[in-house]
């Protein structure tokens, strides 16, 4: 018994020696912020902004990166145990949810502070992705390190063989860009396959959207709670099912089925295409190993028929800080110091445009003596960033990869299994259903 | 004698701790998790039987329970021929057979990843090397996109599956086949008996106990089938290749609709649990209980 009592006084004593000893060792080493990042390929980039921030502000940070597919749900299994990571990255398309369930700090009195008095350095207009719970009046829960807009990319090669004008910077209508498409469609051995197509595109939502929005058209019902595509959406839907069915201009989906989308343009077998700036990087890649490398270009999105104002597609990815970290101006130190001047070029994300303007502008960063020559034309472009179809549950009912949702739907139209008006009703049926979880009818 | 009562639970003990930690307590906490909306996020809210009534009136579930019952119709028969031709004909004594068993058995410890992108290009619609020879040597002009099909993508699932775990059951087969005693079949040749009626008295008979095992077992992962449908199809095109356990995956942590997700585990859990009773149940009738 006595020797009970005694072994217990030892290990109390022992912990609490143990304890103040750590906390110790913590006070000296200052503060430590955990970071949480999305993309591993760029780990070693982002460990090198991390150690010069982490030198300039005097704090620790431990950087853990992992793909997409772990991050979400380990981020979520963290929120739930009240154990967030101080920062972490986070979607346009996430932060409506997470700051409704108050994961992440409202950051509007520290951005007002710092950021808004040099606004001119900043891509402002791409704060709002940031805000809630209104995209323009809301205050902001995340700030933006980079964004990505939605281009057109184009084969400046089987543009100069087909003897047409490159695509216009003031914007081309849908005439234009279907003369040039029906032109670029080739098939060089006579063989009745095409080998190279006009244009490329499926269901894809940076695919179909970009057309949407410079039609003046829109997926959602004004307060964005019910999926209702409105006339333009519609007409542009009609459009792009044409350049497939109609016009031969654009291959089935099914036809490219075993290619990786992103390499449809690059290997040659479509002279045109719509999708984000962060395949820049895939391009030049595949077009350093290919055999027959050409030379390529980007270009506004066509306008349609109903077209008023430019509107481009794209959005921010953002560092959040956890409302549950002990350290909150650190945290945002941080982020101001990992999305500002110090993350000069060669530090920046290959395809996605620097939120801070004097990297994004500067000569290195156009890449001048690379692919694409007008690189530049993003920053033009970005000027023009409008709406997203990103609501609660946009994965769901938008269907993020192939197998549902209205990606789903509309590769079905496009694969010739399905008629528009058919495929439009069901995916507004499956759509409806998962947006009626978050905003029930009253 | 206190101490002798005890040690035997103290051995025991991590086992029984490792299985109420990892599997009787997530089997609770799922059953339990089923009657509530939970994001992970957030607290769950409790919605009664809501899920259950959700899945029973949803389209796409039933569906997905369709795939899952095709999946398994085709691949159980499927893998067990296919394996159990591929025993016979490697339960012989020649030079070399280790290497070819080692041969049939790699794809069962090849990585899906690496499995499905060859197998993406085979099945490749354009440049696939089954459509061109399709087209090249039997003159079909419009292949399939047999990944982008409605009609073929989940067959397409089913055929990359048995040839991924026919390996497996192969040497299941093997090892059956080694133990049945060779003096059974001196005496058959003695009786005249041919190479068909051997195999069909003798061989399958004896084997029986190795068929229930491969039947078992093949059917319960057929139910929980998910790596291929995630590498290859992702589910699609349109739920069309979507299998029971992919759906739960999603639901789970692709829709964070962790209480939808374990309602649908639920019901994956009651189909397994009928259909291997079933097995069970009616295992006397055609298993052979001779022991050799």
């Amino acid at each position: 018994m006595k020797f009970g009592k005694t072994l217990t006084f030892v290990v109390l004593v022992s912990v609490v020696a143990g304890l103040s000893g750590l906390a110790s060792v913590r006070a000296q080493e200052g503060v430590t912020l955990r970071y949480f990042m999305w993309d591993p390929e760029f780990e070693p980039t982002e460990q090198q902004m991390v150690d010069i921030c982490s030198a300039e502000l005097g704090i620790n940070v431990e950087l853990e990166t992992m793909e997409p597919s772990e991050y979400w749900p380990r981020l979520q299994a963290m929120a739930a145990a009240g154990d967030l990571p101080d920062v972490f990255n986070m979607s346009s398309g996430y932060v409506d949810e997470w700051a409704r369930d108050g994961l992440m700090l409202n950051i509007q009195e520290y951005v007002d502070r710092d950021i808004m008095p040099e606004a001119e350095n900043y891509f402002v207009g791409l704060f709002d992705a940031a805000r809630y719970p209104d995209k323009t009046e809301g205050d902001m829960y995340a700030f933006p390190f980079a964004f990505v807009e939605t281009v057109l990319y184009y084969n400046v090669d089987a543009f100069d063989e087909a003897g047409l004008e490159y695509p216009s910077e003031d914007g081309w209508t849908w005439d234009e860009f279907l003369d040039a498409a029906q032109a670029l469609t080739v098939d060089r051995d006579g063989d009745g396959e095409i080998d190279q197509y006009g244009f490329w595109f499926y269901g894809r939502y940076a695919h179909i959207e970009s057309w949407i929005y410079q039609n003046n058209g829109r997926l959602l019902n004004a307060d964005r709670t019910r999926f209702e595509p409105d006339e333009n959406a519609i007409e542009t839907l009609e459009f792009l099912n044409s350049l497939i069915h109609e016009y031969g201009v654009a291959p089935m989906p099914a036809e490219m089925e075993g290619i990786r989308q992103q390499d449809v343009f690059p290997l040659g077998l479509a002279a045109m295409w719509v999708d984000g700036s962060w395949n820049i990087n895939n391009n030049r890649s595949q077009l350093a190993d290919a055999e027959e490398p050409f030379s390529w270009a980007l270009a506004p999105i066509p306008r349609g028929p109903h077209w008023e104002e430019d509107t481009a597609y794209g959005w921010a990815d953002l560092m959040a800080i956890s409302p549950y970290t002990e350290y909150a101006d650190e945290a945002w130190d941080f982020i101001r110091c990992m999305t500002g001047p110090n993350r000069t070029v060669e530090l920046t994300f290959p395809g996605k445009i620097p939120i801070y303007r004097p990297t994004a502008e500067s000569e290195d960063w156009l890449e001048l003596d690379q692919m694409p020559p007008n690189k530049g034309f993003l920053l033009e472009w970005a000027r023009f960033t409008g709406p997203t179809s990103f609501t609660p549950g946009w994965g769901e009912w938008r269907g993020y990869v192939g197998g549902s949702g209205l990606e789903a739907y509309l590769n079905e139209v496009f694969n010739g299994n399905m008629e528009l008006d058919e495929a439009l009703s069901a995916a507004a049926e499956q759509a409806n259903s998962v947006l009626e979880r978050f905003y029930p009818e009253e | 004698m206190k101490y002798k009562k005890i040690t035997p639970y103290l051995f025991i003990a991590p086992m029984i701790g490792g299985l109420a930690l990892f599997r009787i307590g997530p089997i609770i906490a799922s059953f339990v998790i089923s009657f509530t909306r939970w994001n992970v996020r957030t607290a769950p809210e409790f919605v009664g039987l809501g899920n259950y009534v959700e899945m029973a009136n949803s389209d796409i579930f039933w569906l997905v329970l369709k795939n899952t019952l095709v999946f398994t119709a085709l691949y159980v028969p499927g893998v067990i021929v296919v394996s159990l031709i591929l025993a016979v004909i490697l339960n012989q004594k020649l030079k070399g057979i280790a290497f070819f068993r080692g041969l049939y058995f790699m794809p069962y410890i090849t990585s899906m990843v690496a499995v499905a992108m060859a197998w993406n290009w085979i099945f490749s619609t354009r440049f696939g090397v089954l459509n061109n020879v399709l087209k090249d040597m039997f003159g079909v002009s419009h292949p399939p996109a047999w990944l982008a099909d409605r009609n073929y993508a989940l067959l397409v699932l089913v055929i990359v599956t048995v040839w991924k775990t026919a390996g497996f059951y192969m040497m299941v087969f093997l090892a059956g086949l080694q133990s049945i005693p060779s003096h059974i079949y001196e005496a058959a040749r003695i009786d005249g008996a041919n190479r068909f009626q051997v195999f069909f008295k003798i061989t399958l008979p004896m084997l029986s106990p190795v068929t229930f095992f491969v039947l078992v077992f093949s059917l319960i992962n057929a139910f929980r089938t998910f790596e291929v449908t995630y590498a290859m199809t992702q589910g699609g095109p349109l739920h069309a290749s979507t299998t029971l356990a992919y759906y739960i995956y999603r639901n789970a942590f692709e829709f964070n609709r962790m209480g939808f997700a374990s309602a649908l585990a639920y019901a994956l859990m009651l189909l397994v649990g009928l259909i291997t009773a079933l097995n069970f149940g009616v295992r006397r009738r055609w298993v052979s209980q001779d022991i050799y």
